[in-house]
């Protein structure tokens, strides 16, 4: 019985060996046709990165500069654009703007810019001279009372830095009207007639600028010109400060779309 | 006794018949045996088989990705990384006469037939040439490259001889631009004229030959300097032309054209003479832009302080030699009438008070004593004057002070001109010229050759000359162009010839904060009536650079604004109105 046992115990044991053996050997093989799959997968992308590179190639060479020439000189005739045809700030925009005449709406005051975006617009920028003379001394003395922090010129001339690099978007920036709105935003959606509304845009952007200087030259407020343009919603906590210097431009709005109308 | 022998020998037949039994057991064992030892071998054969299969298969031919798409020649691009050079595999065209079997014709078609139908996709093709070709039967190219569109075309022809291996080779994706910076490969996979002859042993170096190598050129820039060079040449039927557009500041070459020009993809037709590089090879007598050079060093030195101080502009008689003007200017003239009417007699007259060696020393700074600075392998050497005394170091005659202070009698390349304006206008600062794309935080180390005060002068004065003189057709709106315009005589047997001129015109935009340097140049230009029966710069190479700018300005970053340019108050009140050369 005892060599029975032991007999059979080595033979469990050879067998064990065996199985594991042979799951090692299982392993292995996989691995290596997963190793040669990748292999498999490498030159694929080799094949595929090199017909990448030729297409490229053709297409830089149907399109290389003197073809583009031939094909501008034939079938588009784009000129190099003009000096006129570039704006540098925000002045030189509001220079296209046509004197007010007797007749004309006021302007619509769309208060429903986003927040980020008018925050972004850094109208400080657009202060004159004077009025942000008048305006630093008010900045100073706020943060005299706390700590006394630097003047705010740098971070001006920063935001002005800003302002200019944004342009671009922000000139092509839609501002969204609401319907149901309760505030000014919502009263000056009543107006229907497109074209009035692309004049009196044009005519804001002029009286922006000009509000904007009025606002600057009282103090205190100069710095949140911003709200001009900015929607006051009382859930907000950076607009909600500015929400009073907003209320006379949006009330000169509900009168521009009532005239309007 | 008998019994017992019988017995015996029965007993004997039974050993014999045990060992036999024995014997064949044994033998049969042992084949059992070998039978076994066969099986376990070939058993443990097929195992190890099968194992090397499993877990080795591959491995010695494995290579690595990156190894893969390694190119053979590394890439050039530009500096804003569009492709100017590349390894490509493309087509050539080969005729394998044994492809339809040994014996009997190689072409299904009379090789006539084929080489006509193969002119007819190929126009430049030699007819001849490809029959002798066709009929010799060996195997031999037709044609190195080939497009697939065209590698269709030869297909559709049916002819199983033509075969097209795909090949890589050097490939050039622009075509004929910046041939002269790029140079090409010839069939041996050897560079030659240009970077490609520069850059070969990084090009092909394994540990860099991955990654792009970017020059300093703009694709966009040198197609439009090209266009309107070419346009230039045509309109006014020169023998050449030449361009260069230099970053004021850094000394990148963003453009740089020489015309006529060569295709670098048909490097068998390559080396010819058009691989001359005019802007760093060919030196020329540049003429009048060296005047503002002149003004400089005299401000420089102290020598021009009060620029309403009149100079007679009369004819200057020197020994035998006359100085005189293209016209008539009037009695005198000031600093600044004398540059807007490019007049010879004031220049030579300032660069006589200054004297020869405070001359010579400013032109040394600026390097037109030596071959071009740059990274392309042909650099012309300039023609520089010989000293008035027997060493070469010696001061220059008084007569070779005031002709070289008008770009007579002193020979350098229209590169040289780039560089020495680069340092006219960008605060004084000389730089080499490097067709390297450089980090604007390492700049190479420059040499002041002018004051900053003094540089500031002369952009008022080359806006000047745009403005009211002889550069009024470089007037791009809005991109504050300043230059001089240069007409110089070409040398020939017996003096100087007046029909051959080299019209050059050195510019420099804005004004206000120069940033590029551009110089144009024709190379005998003729009177035709696009430049209004005129010969001269102001009426062909200035029309150029006025068409250039506005085209490469935008794409360069150089805004147009007219609001804004550089002030000339103070100094326009001094000028009167008239035309100059």
């Amino acid at each position: 019985m005892m060599v029975s046992a032991n007999r059979f115990r080595s033979i469990g044991w050879i067998a064990l060996l065996l199985v594991c053996a042979a799951l090692v050997m299982v392993l292995a093989f996989r691995v290596n046709a997963l190793r040669s799959q990748v292999h498999r997968t490498e030159l694929q992308i080799v094949a595929l990165r090199k017909e990448k590179l030729y297409l490229e190639t053709e297409v830089e060479t149907r399109a290389n500069q003197q073809q583009l020439k031939l094909w501008n000189d034939v079938e588009f005739g784009y000129v190099a654009p003009t000096a006129g045809q570039y704006l540098s700030n925000e002045r030189q925009l509001a220079a296209f703007a046509k004197p007010d005449s007797p007749d004309t709406p006021a302007p619509i005051r769309v208060a429903s810019a986003d927040d980020s975006v008018a925050a972004e617009a850094a109208f400080p920028s657009v202060i004159s001279g004077l009025a942000a003379e008048i305006a630093a001394p008010i900045t100073r003395s706020a943060d005299d009372e706390g700590n006394a922090k630097p003047a705010a010129k740098p971070a001006d001339a920063a935001d002005r830095a800003k302002a200019t690099a944004n342009l671009g978007a922000r000139l092509a920036m839609v501002t969204p009207l609401k319907k149901d709105g309760k505030d000014s935003g919502g009263k000056a959606k009543t107006d229907k007639d497109e074209k009035a509304k692309d004049g009196d845009k044009k005519a804001g952007l002029a009286k922006s600028a000009k509000t904007a200087k009025e606002e600057a030259a009282k103090p205190g407020k100069g710095a949140k010109l911003a709200a001009g343009k900015t929607e006051t919603k009382p859930g907000k906590a950076p607009a909600a400060k500015s929400a009073k210097s907003t209320k006379p431009a949006a009330k000169s709005a509900m009168g521009g779309s009532k005239s309007a109308q | 006794m008998n019994s017992l022998t019988a017995s015996a020998a029965i007993a004997t037949g039974r050993v014999q018949l045990a060992n036999v039994r024995h014997t064949a057991l044994n033998t049969a064992r042992v084949r059992a045996l070998w039978i076994m030892v066969l099986f376990i071998f070939a058993t443990l054969t097929a195992c190890v088989r099968i194992a090397q299969l499993g877990l080795f298969e591959q491995t010695p031919e494995r290579t690595s990705l990156a190894e893969a798409l390694l190119p053979s020649r590394g890439e050039i691009t530009d500096r804003n990384g569009i492709a100017l050079a590349r390894a490509f595999a493309s087509y050539s065209l080969w005729f394998n006469p044994k492809a339809m079997g040994e014996g009997g014709a190689p072409l299904v078609k009379t090789p006539e037939e084929v080489a006509r139908a193969l002119v007819g996709i190929f126009p430049d093709a030699d007819y001849a040439d490809l029959v002798a070709r066709l009929k010799a039967g060996k195997p031999c190219y037709l044609r190195r490259r080939v497009l697939p569109e065209d590698a269709n075309k030869v297909f559709a022809l049916g002819e199983p001889a033509l075969e097209f291996p795909r090949e890589e080779q050097r490939f050039y994706p622009q075509g004929s631009l910046a041939a002269h910076v790029l140079g090409f490969v010839d069939e041996a996979g050897k560079g030659h004229v240009g970077m490609e002859e520069v850059l070969e042993p990084r090009l092909l170096d394994p540990a860099h030959r991955g990654t792009p190598t970017a020059l300093s050129i703009d694709a966009r820039a040198q197609g439009a300097l090209e266009d309107e060079l070419g346009r230039g040449m045509l309109e006014t039927s020169a023998k050449g032309a030449a361009g260069v557009i230099l970053d004021a500041d850094s000394g990148e070459v963003i453009a740089l054209a020489s015309l006529p020009s060569f295709n670098p993809n048909r490097s068998d037709l390559a080396f010819n003479y058009l691989v001359t590089n005019r802007v760093s090879n060919d030196v020329y007598e540049l003429g009048s832009t060296f005047k503002p050079i002149t003004i400089a060093a005299a401000i420089d030195a102290g020598v021009v302080t009060d620029f309403s101080t009149r100079y007679p502009a009369v004819p200057l008689q020197i020994g035998k030699f006359t100085i005189h003007d293209s016209h008539d200017f009037g009695a005198s003239l000031n600093v600044p009438e004398a540059l807007i009417h490019s007049s010879n007699v004031v220049t030579a007259q300032i660069a006589d008070k200054l004297g020869p060696a405070a001359l010579r020393r400013t032109m040394m700074q600026l390097g037109m004593n030596e071959r071009p600075k740059i990274e392309l392998p042909a650099r012309g050497r300039p023609l520089w004057p010989r000293g008035g005394g027997q060493s070469a170091d010696s001061d220059w005659a008084r007569l070779t002070t005031m002709t070289v202070s008008y770009g007579h009698g002193i020979a350098v390349t229209p590169l040289h001109l780039a560089s020495a304006y680069a340092a006219l206008v960008n605060g004084g600062i000389w730089r080499p010229a490097t067709l390297y794309k450089v980090d604007p935080a390492h700049l190479a180390q420059g040499r002041r050759v002018f004051q900053a005060s003094t540089s500031a002068r002369i952009r008022q004065l080359l806006r000047m000359i745009v403005v009211d003189g002889t550069g009024r057709k470089a007037d791009a709106p809005g991109f504050r162009v300043g230059g001089k315009t240069g007409s110089a005589e070409k040398p020939g047997s017996g003096g100087y010839r007046k029909t051959s001129l080299i019209a050059t015109f050195a510019a420099a935009f804005p004004m206000d904060k120069p940033r590029y340097v551009v110089i144009v140049m024709l190379d005998e230009p003729q009177a035709t009536q696009q430049t209004s029966g005129q010969r001269t710069a102001a009426w062909n190479a200035a029309p150029i650079v006025g068409r250039l700018v506005p085209r490469i300005g935008p794409m360069l970053g150089v805004v147009p604004d007219a609001h804004h340019d550089v002030d000339i108050s103070d100094l326009s009140p001094l000028v009167g109105s008239g035309e100059g050369e």
